[in-house]
This record gives structure tokens, sequence and C-alpha cells, in this order.
């Protein structure tokens, strides 16, 4: 594992506990308006050389249409971490990725990720570390609990401790056992984006379904932006009491109906399965291949409209709906098929 | 005569995998057959399981499609609450977990898993995902189930790169590495494994039907140990075959044989 493209402040900075806390104690405490368009947010609050972190599950609930933004923006020299953060696949293709604290990068059951392999073997990008979901999650963790790090019993006895600078193995000082313990630094990334289903004009959000990583991420990182489905009263969220995040940690809040899309998000859309095994059967097979298709998909799109208007319209996105509702027992499901033939479709261009 | 057609491998490894979960138990599933094995305990003869997911899903309500995700939202069908990613892994941790399956790229004769890089990251063959949860349902579950198709190239002496912990190095190098539980078993198109107590080396348990020990031996790119007698799997009764076909999988995503 090289240092490429990174450099020690930035390896440095991701686990700088009084950095990050001096960095919250300067944002703007006004409880103000914060909303702002999704071009704006993106300009201003990610920047060249940033720590990004992926947040919701790759395609559940993940703010997919602001990383294409990211892309559109050409943003450059961004490092990746996230658990799992099988978005970073397209951000190094488009070259605004240089390096990785990776955990997980593939679409599961629909299979590995070739282009993410490709940059890799090519030394097109670095990993810098190599993390569990459960490690990073508990390093994410310790930072919004305000702990310096947290002891684990994960890691112990593999080879990911020797790829991992981060992480130190002693013996529990404090236990009756004093058995090996895993010591995991809390994490702070520079900036993350949350897709939630509702949030008010001041960024208190709310989210329904597993939160994942993102209470914990929007505590740590020293930015937040918010895209949301709906932007509500305030009372609306004061009266149920919901909110999962609150407003200080938010810089900027987007409305953005259909943001997770071509992922799903929880109450309101599927995800488009088709779409995914696109990217991730055809897409990623070639270099040309992912620059063809991340030019149809994300350089030649201007936003979600945009985006559903190219993947079928109207037809597409209600057919989500009813899906997610039918697959969460909000609608009555005896007549919604979840037929599917996976099949490898023409990719009309 | 009976006229349901015999389990095909794949079907024979979903069954396999449910015969490993009793009745009652927290079950952690994994992406892929292990969810379809899980699935057809909870409609065979574990009615009572609670199904967890690393997502951070949990005890769903059973859903009309086999999730494709361990985010999908049949993970979390009218779910009493959603865990976080951290608090999900912990319950695994404190001990709230009964068993847990996963898969992998390779897996080794201590039954140590690799999900990251074939060859070596100074020397890369092929390139893999990466952990994900792998290392950490390893680390921290009471029993985990190791579930994958065995070819020699997947179940080579070594893996390549140790992403998840089975037996270390064997004998008691697990626990003294600072680890609990560890994985009792190994589920295969060929049959069952487990690790023999003491050496904590793989261990035929059990033949699928019409599998012998020169089989599994061809399989397995280590040498395997064979106890004194061999068991052989019964096959699949029709009715638990007429679940996992007509219920559990019955589009046959998991289950179905590549060209069949």
């Amino acid at each position: 594992m090289g240092h490429l493209y990174t450099s020690d402040e930035q390896i440095d900075r991701l686990v700088d506990f009084k950095g990050a806390r001096d960095f919250h104690l300067k944002k703007d405490r006004r409880k103000r308006d914060k909303r702002m368009s999704l071009s704006e947010a993106i300009d201003q609050f990610v920047q060249d050389g940033d720590i990004f972190a992926e947040t919701g599950f790759s395609y559940v609930r993940s703010p997919i249409q602001a990383y294409f933004e990211i892309v559109r923006q050409q943003k450059k020299n961004l490092t990746g971490i996230g658990s799992p953060m099988s978005n970073c696949s397209y951000f190094m293709a488009r070259g605004c990725m240089k390096a990785l604290h990776l955990s997980y990068i593939g679409v599961e059951m629909r299979g590995n990720d070739k282009n993410f392999a490709r940059i890799i073997k090519n030394k097109d990008a670095e990993l810098l570390s190599l993390w569990s979901h459960g490690t990073m999650a508990l390093g994410f963790k310790a930072a919004q609990l305000g702990a310096p790090f947290i002891a684990s019993k994960q890691l112990l006895g593999t080879d990911m401790i020797k790829q991992n600078p981060y992480v130190k193995v002693i013996d529990n000082p404090v236990g009756i056992d004093h058995d090996p313990v895993c010591l995991i630094p809390a994490l702070f990334p520079d900036v993350c984006i949350i897709h939630v289903q509702q949030a008010d004009r001041y960024g208190n959000a709310v989210i329904s379904g597993p939160a994942i990583n993102d209470i914990a991420l929007a505590a740590a990182c020293r930015k937040v932006i918010i895209t949301a489905e709906r932007i509500v009263p305030e009372m609306t969220i004061r009266d149920n009491s919901n909110a999962s995040i609150p407003f200080m940690y938010v810089d900027a809040v987007v409305e953005l109906p259909y943001g997770a899309y071509p992922g799903s998000c929880p109450g309101h859309y599927y995800w488009n399965r088709e779409w995914w095994e696109f990217l991730i059967r055809i897409g990623t097979v070639t270099y040309e291949n992912m620059i063809e298709f991340t030019d149809h998909w994300i350089m030649n799109t201007t936003g979600p409209y945009d985006f559903i208007d190219k993947a079928g319209g109207m037809a597409v996105i209600d057919k989500a709906r009813r899906l997610m509702e039918a697959a969460q027992g909000t609608a009555d499901d005896s007549a919604i098929s979840f037929d599917y033939q996976e099949v490898i479709p023409k990719w009309d261009k | 005569m009976s006229n349901v057609a015999p389990a095909n491998p794949l079907e024979m490894l979903a069954y396999n995998l449910s015969l490993m979960i009793e009745d009652n138990q927290i079950v952690y599933v994994g992406t892929g057959l292990p969810m379809v094995g899980g699935m057809l305990a909870k409609k065979t003869h574990a009615k009572n399981i609670t199904l967890v997911f690393e997502s951070g899903g949990q005890d769903p309500l059973d859903g009309c499609d086999v999730p494709w995700s361990v985010g999908c939202p049949f993970t979390f069908r009218k779910s009493p609450m959603s865990m976080e990613m951290s608090i999900s892994f912990g319950q695994c941790a404190v001990g709230y977990v009964d068993i847990a399956f996963q898969g992998g790229a390779q897996f080794d004769m201590y039954g140590n898993v690799n999900t990251s890089v074939i060859g070596s990251y100074d020397n890369l063959k092929s390139i893999l995902p990466g952990s994900g949860g792998s290392n950490d349902i390893g680390s921290l579950t009471e029993k985990s189930v190791l579930v994958g198709l065995q070819l020699p190239d997947r179940f080579p002496e070594r893996v390549d790169f140790l992403t998840t912990p089975g037996y270390l190095e064997g004998g008691d190098s697990r626990e003294k590495a600072g680890l609990y539980g560890g994985p009792i078993a190994v589920v295969t198109q060929v049959g069952v494994y487990d690790f023999e107590p003491e050496s904590k080396r793989m261990r035929i348990k059990a033949l699928n039907p019409g599998m012998t020990v020169e089989i599994a031996q061809m399989c397995t790119g280590f040498e395997l140990l064979v106890p004194d007698e061999i068991h052989m799997v019964p096959p699949p009764p029709d009715e638990v075959l007429e679940v996992l076909r007509n219920v559990v999988d019955p589009r046959g995503v998991f289950t179905k044989m590549p060209g069949a």
C-alpha cells in the first residue's frame, strides 16, 4: 500500500480528534434557513482533497443524485471512506477520487466491480487502509460519542491489521481477562451527504428504515449536506419528536425528490435493478464501457428528473413506488409482482 | 415413486444450511444462499427464528420475494425497529446472535476466509470487494457457518489473504488471538464439513447423495480429515423441496442451476 496520491496530512486528518473538534466549534451556530440548490451545496461544501464519506447502504437511501453532481462538477483528489462504499467506483472512473480507506466495493450477489479492480491493479488509485464494515462503523460511532477510540474484538489475528495503519492490538488493560483487543480510532471524514425522507429548512432530519452509519457520520464529519425527499415544517418534526440528525451538524439542506434513485429509498421507491446490473455486468467490464456508461447516466444528465426520464419516465418511477410499498407491506402486495428476469439488457444510447 | 424432482446441488446446499438452524435461534444472514437457507429453516423446522442483517434490518415479517441485498426492504419489512450498523454487529459481540452464515472467495483448512484479494496487494491477481461484514461476523459470532462452492483453488491449504478469522493456525490459536466462538461448519455442493476439536482442521462430516470421499478430496486443495464412518445426508423430504421451490425461491434466483 503506497502513498502515491495522498499526503501525510490527509492520512492524519482522518483521525485528528482535536482538529475535528476545533472545526465543529467554529461552525455557524445560527439556526438559519440552509436551503440551497444541489449544485450550490456541492460547489460550496465538497472541496478538492476532502476525505469523502459514503452514506446509506450503497443502493439504499444513498444520495446518489448528489454523487452524480460531484462527478459533473469534477471535484478532484477526494479520498473515499464508508461502509459500504460501492459508489466510489464511478468517482474513481471519472478521476474524482484517487485513494480509499476500503471496507467493501461491490454489488453483493450481482457481481464484483471490475472497474474498481482494474483501477487498483493499474495503480490509478491507492488503498490507504483496510476495514471491515463493523470496525469502520465503530470508528464513526466513536467520533459521534466523542470517544478517542473504541476497543473491539474484530480484526484480531488477521492480515487486515497489517494493512491498516490506524488500528492497534493491545491486551485489555481494564478488563478482567487482559485479553487482546483491537483499538479503533474515532474517524473524522471531512464531508458527507445524507439523503433522508424528511428534513426541515434548518437541517433537522428524519431517517426512516435502517440508518446504517449516517447518524454517527453526521456527528463525525466536518461538513454535512442533507438531501431530502420532502422539506417539512419544523413543527412536523417537533410534533413527532423523531429527528435522527440535529440541525447544528448540518451545513446545507437540499430539497431533492428521487435523490437516492436509481437506488431505493424506504417509504418512497424501490431500486432500479436493471441499472445496477448494467453497471456491474457491462459498465464496469472495460474502461471504455465505464466512460460510456457514466457519460450517459451522469455527465449527460442534469438531475433526478432528467435521469428518470432517461430510465423510462413516469411508468418506471411509479412502478418503483409500488414495489417499495409492496415490499414494506404498506400496500396490498397480493397483486404486485416481483417477477424479474435477470437479463443483459440492450443499452439504448 | 415421488413425482417431486430430486434436489439439485444448490438446493442440497440450501437444505444443509437450513438444517444448521435450530428453532428459536437468532440468525445473522449474509446475502445470497445464506438468506435462502435461513428462509427455508423458517418455513420448515424452525418457524420461530429471528433474522438479523448487517444493514440494521432485523426481525422482518415474511415478504413477497427473497431479499436481493442485506439492505433490501425485505430485511426490514414491518420490523419493530432497525439497528445502526455498529450496534447490529454489537449484537453478535455481546451474545445476542446464535449463528451466522457467510460466503467467501477462499476458505482454508482452518476455516479462515478470504474476501479481499487473490495473490497479494503487492502482486495482484485479482481484487475482491473487501471484508464488508465478513470479518465482523467471523470474529464476533458464537457459531459461524461458511458457505460456498467447493473447488481446489477456492479451498487452498492457506488463504492468500486472511480477511476473516477461522481457527487461524489451528489448535488454540484463535483463542490466543483473543477471539471467542468460531466456525462450526462448512457447507458446499459436496456436503458438510466440521472442524476436528483438537487440531481445528476441516473434516468431512456428511456427504450429499451421490458424493464420495474421493470427490470431496478432488474438490479440495488440502488434505481433508476423514472420519472412520462417513455419514450421508438423507435427501430432503418432498415437502421441504416444495417449500423451497414454491415459497422460498420461487423464481430460482439462488437455487436454480445455471443453464438449467
